[in-house]
C-alpha cells in the first residue's frame, strides 16, 4: 500500500495507520532515514515501521507520555542561555529511534578514529615543531591569531601525547546518504549523558521493541571513559580522578553529575582545589586528598586565574603551573580548541593525508574561509544561500543560515564579516537527512544531525566509540537548527548488529 | 663584560588576614648570548617551597603557594648576573633589509612580535603621533629605528608615576608623559606597524653616578625594546633613554609586552587590600670569581642603600610594579 507516497509491506494496514502517516513528507532531495525513494521502509526500518503500525497514535502518544514524565522526574534538563534570563528546560525527545546499519556504522566509526587520531597528531605538532605550519599546509596564521590557541603549551609535554581525549564530532546525511563530518568538538563536548538517558527511557518505554532488534550496546560508555583518564597517567586503576564542573548554573550540569556518578568519581568545583607545592588536592572530610587526573569541563580561559582570565573563580589558582610540571593530567589538553576553529577544521582532510598518509574515509563540507579574499567575495554575493558561522562559537549561536534570513541579518552579518573576516566561514546550506518523529499524534519527518562520542587513546586502535550517539532533531517543522539551545530535541540512536 | 649583585626585595602587607597565596615571580636575570645568570636566589616569608619552571618565552619562572593565613608576604631576590658589552652596531643597514624582514615575517617564527599584542597595539592617537615625529618606513630599519628612538625620547617626558601598570599607551601619548613601559610598548607598537619584530624586555638598569647624567629614572627596575634586525639578530633599544642598549641593561624576562612578563603574578583569598613596597639595590662587582658562597652566608643582606618606592594603598597590588 501507499499512503501519500509513503509505502510498506504490510497489507493489512487500518486506516489509522494511514492516518499515522499523512503527513509524513518525502523529498526527493533530501535522505529520509526511513524510506527509500520509492517509498518503500529501508531494510533497518522495517520491524519499527511493523511496531509502530501496530500500536497506533493513541498508544504512541501514551509512551511518549510515558517517557516525558521519565525525563522530568530524573531531572533530565538543561539550561537554555538568554539574553536577559536563563530558562531550564526539559529536553526535548522523540520516541522514535534513529537507526543505523552495522556497515554504515563501521564506515563512520573507522571514519573518526582516523580523524581524531591525525586531529591530536596535529595539536601535538602545533605546539611542538610545528611542521604542518612551516611547510604551509596549514597557514600559519590561521592558527596563531585563533582565540584558542594557547602559546603557553609550546613545547608543554602533554600526558601520552593525548590532546583531546574526550570528542563529539557532528555528522550530517547528506543527499547522497553519505555521511560528512560538520564539526569537531574538541574542548569541553556534551551530549553524552543524553545519548545514555535516551536509551534507558527508551528500553523502559519500548522494551518489546528491543527484543525483535540486535542493537549493540552502549551502556559501557561510562566504564570506558573511566578507563579511558585512568590510561592518561602512569597510576592507572589507583589515579585519583574528579570531574571539575564550573557548577550548577552550567547548561550541561545534568551531565556532570549524571558522568560523576557512572564513573563513581568525585564532581568538584574549582574552590574544591587547591594547589600545594605544585600538585593538585582536593579537600575532602577527611584531608587533603591528592588528584592525579581532572576531566574538566571548563574551557581553558577560565581553568585557573593566575594565568587565564584574573576575574575568573571558576578554576584553580596555579593548575596550570602543576600541569606544565607534569603534575596533574587535563582532559582535556589545554589548547585543544584551535583544532575546533571552524575554520581549522577545513583543513582536517589535509591533517589527515599530511600525518596518515591516507585519504579521508569521512568527507568534510565544503568550507569558504572569509580570511581568504575571494572566498570572502563569494561569501558576501551569496549570503542568502550559504550558512555562515562564527569560528568560535557553538550551539547553533553566532549562525547565519541564509535562505531562512532577513535582509536585515544578512547586512549585520555582511558588516561583522567586513570587520573581522577571521572569524567567519561559510557553508553550502545542508540537506540534512530526516528522520520520522512523532509529534502530536502524527508520524513526521524532521533533520537529524548525529554526534557519536570519541574516547581516544593515543592511537587510532586505543580509541572507543560507542556504537551510536546522540540524534539531534530540528523539532520545528522545516528547521535545520538541531541544537538543543534552539529548540532541537534528540532520540534514541540504534546501530544494528549486522542484519 | 660587567659583573652585577642585584637585591630585589618585595613586601606585600594586607590589610587583613589573607590565605591559600600562589604567586609566580619572573625576577631571574635570562642567560642567553650576551648574559650569564650566574646565581639567582629566592627567599619566600612565610616560608615556602619555591619550584622553578621556565614559560613558553624560556623566562625563569619562580613560583610557590602559601596555604596559611598570613599577613605579610615577602621576597628576597638575589642574584648575581654577568653581562657582555653588545657589539658595536653599523651606522645603518642596507635597504635590502626591508626585503629581508619580509621574507622572514612569511614563514611565520616572528608571529608574536610583529602582531599586535594587549597593550602594544595601534590607536588613532599612534596614528597622529607617528606622522607628527615623521615616522616612516623610507630608510633601511636600523636607520628608522634610530630617529623613532629619537622621536620618542623628544616627544615624551619621562615622569615617574605619570601613568599606572595597566595603562593603554593612549595616556602616555595624549598627556606626553609616561614611563619606561610606556615608552617601550609605543616604539613596539610602531616598529611591529612597520613590519619589525619587536619585543618587550623586563629587567634592570644599573646606574652608577656617571651614567646617572643626562637621565633621572626613578628607578632600578627598567623597560626597553629588542628588534629583529637582518644579519645582526635583535638589538636592545632604550627608548626612555634614547640609546641602545650597553652592558649596564640587564635582561629578566622577555614578552609581546608588560602583561607577558610582570615580576609577580598573584592570587590570594580573603577579602584584603594590599600595600606593596618594591626595593632595588644593583652594585657593580670587579672580581669575576666570586666565591659562590657569598650569595649563601648572609654577606648580602639588605643595605641603606636600598630604595624603597613609596607605597600605594588603593589601587592594585601590583600597581607599583610598573617598569619605570
Amino acid at each position: 500500500m501507499a499512503v501519500n507516497g509513503v509505502t510498506t509491506q504490510d497489507e493489512t494496514v487500518s486506516e489509522s495507520a494511514i492516518s499515522l502517516f499523512s503527513n509524513y513528507a518525502l523529498d526527493g532531495t533530501i535522505f529520509d532515514e526511513m524510506f527509500q525513494e520509492n517509498g518503500r521502509p529501508r531494510l533497518p526500518y522495517q520491524k519499527l515501521l511493523q511496531s509502530i503500525l501496530e500500536l497506533q497514535a493513541s498508544e504512541l502518544t501514551q509512551r511518549q507520555q510515558a517517557a516525558d514524565l521519565t525525563f522530568l522526574n530524573r531531572g533530565i534538563t538543561f539550561t537554555v542561555y538568554g539574553e536577559d534570563s536563563t530558562i531550564e528546560r526539559i529536553f526535548p525527545y522523540d520516541i522514535l529511534p534513529r537507526i543505523i546499519s552495522e556497515k554504515e556504522w563501521n564506515k563512520i566509526d573507522r571514519g573518526l578514529c582516523q580523524r581524531i587520531h591525525a586531529i591530536n597528531l596535529f595539536l601535538r605538532d602545533v605546539y611542538h615543531e610545528g611542521r604542518i605550519l612551516q611547510e604551509g599546509k596549514v597557514p600559519f596564521d590561521l592558527i596563531y591569531s585563533c582565540r584558542n590557541y594557547q602559546r603557553e603549551m609550546r613545547g608543554v609535554k602533554v600526558s601520552n601525547d593525548v590532546y583531546a581525549s574526550i570528542v563529539g564530532s557532528d555528522l550530517v546525511r547528506l543527499p547522497s546518504g553519505e555521511f560528512a563530518v560538520l564539526e569537531d568538538n574538541l574542548r569541553v563536548p556534551s551530549g553524552v549523558s543524553y545519548m545514555l538517558a535516551n536509551r534507558e527511557v527508551m528500553t523502559q518505554v519500548f522494551p518489546g521493541m528491543f527484543g525483535g532488534y540486535g542493537i549493540k550496546p552502549i551502556g559501557h560508555y561510562g566504564q570506558a571513559l573511566l578507563q579511558q583518564l585512568q590510561t592518561l597517567t602512569p597510576k592507572g586503576r589507583d589515579a585519583t580522578i574528579v570531574l571539575l564542573t564550573p557548577g550548577i548554573f552550567n547548561s550541561a550540569y545534568f551531565e556532570h553529575t549524571f558522568l560523576a556518578r557512572v564513573m563513581g568519581i568525585e564532581l568538584v568545583e574549582g574552590a574544591d582545589l587547591l594547589i600545594h607545592d605544585g600538585f593538585v588536592y582536593m579537600r575532602t572530610t577527611s584531608g587533603l586528598q591528592r588528584v592525579d587526573v581532572i576531566y574538566r569541563r571548563i574551557d581553558d580561559e577560565f581553568v585557573d586565574p593566575l594565568h587565564f582570565h584574573p576575574d575568573s573563580v571558576l578554576g584553580v589558582p596555579g593548575l596550570f603551573n602543576a600541569y606544565r610540571a607534569g603534575n596533574i593530567t587535563l582532559a582535556n589538553a589545554i589548547g585543544t580548541g584551535i583544532a575546533d576553529d571552524k575554520a581549522v577544521y577545513a583543513f582536517v582532510p589535509e591533517m589527515i593525508r599530511y600525518y596518515l598518509g591516507e585519504e579521508p574515509i569521512l568527507q568534510n563540507i565544503e568550507t569558504y574561509l572569509c580570511l581568504r579574499d575571494d572566498e570572502r567575495a563569494y561569501v558576501l554575493d551569496n549570503l542568502d544561500k550559504l550558512v555562515v558561522k562564527a569560528v568560535g562559537e557553538s550551539g547553533g549561536y553566532g549562525m547565519l543560515i541564509g535562505p531562512y534570513s532577513t535582509a536585515r541579518e544578512r547586512e549585520d552579518f555582511r558588516s561583522q564579516i567586513q570587520e573581522e573576516p577571521r572569524n567567519f566561514i561559510a557553508q553550502p546550506t545542508l540537506s540534512l537527512s530526516r528522520a520520522p518523529c512523532f509529534i502530536n499524534g502524527h508520524v513526521v519527518s524532521r533533520h537529524v544531525d548525529l554526534r557519536p562520542f570519541i574516547l581516544y587513546g593515543g592511537e587510532q586502535e586505543n580509541t572507543v566509540i560507542v556504537p551510536g550517539g546522540l540524534t539531534r532533531v530540528a523539532l520545528r517543522e522545516g528547521s535545520l537548527v538541531v541544537n538543543s539551545s534552539q529548540g532541537g530535541g534528540s532520540k534514541d540512536t540504534w546501530v544494528l548488529q549486522d542484519i | 663584560m660587567k659583573y652585577y649583585t642585584i637585591h630585589h626585595h618585595t613586601r606585600y602587607r594586607y590589610d587583613s588576614e589573607v590565605r591559600e597565596s600562589t604567586m609566580e615571580v619572573r625576577m631571574q636575570p635570562r642567560t642567553d648570548r650576551q648574559q650569564r645568570c650566574l646565581n639567582f636566589r629566592l627567599e619566600v616569608r612565610p616560608q615556602a617551597r619555591v619550584l622553578t619552571t621556565s614559560d613558553c618565552m624560556q623566562n625563569a619562572i619562580h613560583y610557590f603557594d602559601i596555604p596559611s593565613r598570613h599577613s605579610e608576604l615577602t621576597l628576597r631576590a638575589q642574584t648575581l648576573v654577568m653581562v657582555q658589552e653588545p657589539d658595536p652596531l653599523p651606522e645603518s643597514l642596507e635597504e635590502s633589509a626591508w626585503k629581508e624582514l619580509e621574507i622572514d615575517a612569511a614563514t611565520g617564527q616572528h608571529w608574536d612580535w610583529l602582531t599586535p599584542s594587549a597593550f602594544a597595539r595601534p590607536t588613532p592617537l599612534l596614528s597622529e603621533f607617528a606622522s607628527e615625529i615623521g615616522f616612516d618606513k623610507d630608510k633601511d630599519p636600523l636607520s628608522v629605528i634610530s630617529r623613532l628612538n629619537e622621536g620618542i625620547h623628544a616627544a615624551i617626558e619621562y615622569t615617574p608615576n605619570s601613568t599606572a601598570v595597566d595603562s593603554p599607551i593612549d595616556i602616555a601619548l595624549k598627556n606626553r608623559r609616561g614611563v619606561c613601559q610606556d615608552f617601550s610598548h609605543i616604539m613596539i607598537a610602531l616598529l611591529r606597524k612597520a613590519g619589525i619584530p619587536a619585543r618587550y624586555i623586563s629587567g634592570y638598569i644599573f646606574q652608577d653616578s656617571d651614567s646617572m647624567k643626562g637621565t633621572n629614572l626613578s628607578s632600578a627596575t627598567h623597560a626597553w625594546v629588542e628588534a629583529f634586525l637582518p644579519g645582526i639578530g635583535w638589538t636592545g633599544i632604550d627608548p626612555t633613554n634614547n640609546s641602545y642598549v650597553h652592558a649596564k641593561h640587564i635582561r629578566i624576562a622577555l614578552g609581546r609586552d608588560y602583561a607577558d612578563v610582570p615580576p609577580t603574578r598573584g592570587v590570594f583569598k580573603g577579602g584584603a587590600k594590599s600595600e606593596l613596597s618594591v626595593g632595588v639595590h644593583i652594585a657593580e662587582t670587579e672580581d669575576e670569581d666570586i666565591p659562590q658562597d657569598l650569595l649563601d652566608n648572609g654577606h648580602w643582606t639588605t643595605r641603606d642603600r636600598v630604595e624603597y618606592e613609596g607605597s600605594l594603598g588603593s589601587r592594585a597590588a601590583q600597581e607599583q610594579q610598573q617598569q619605570q
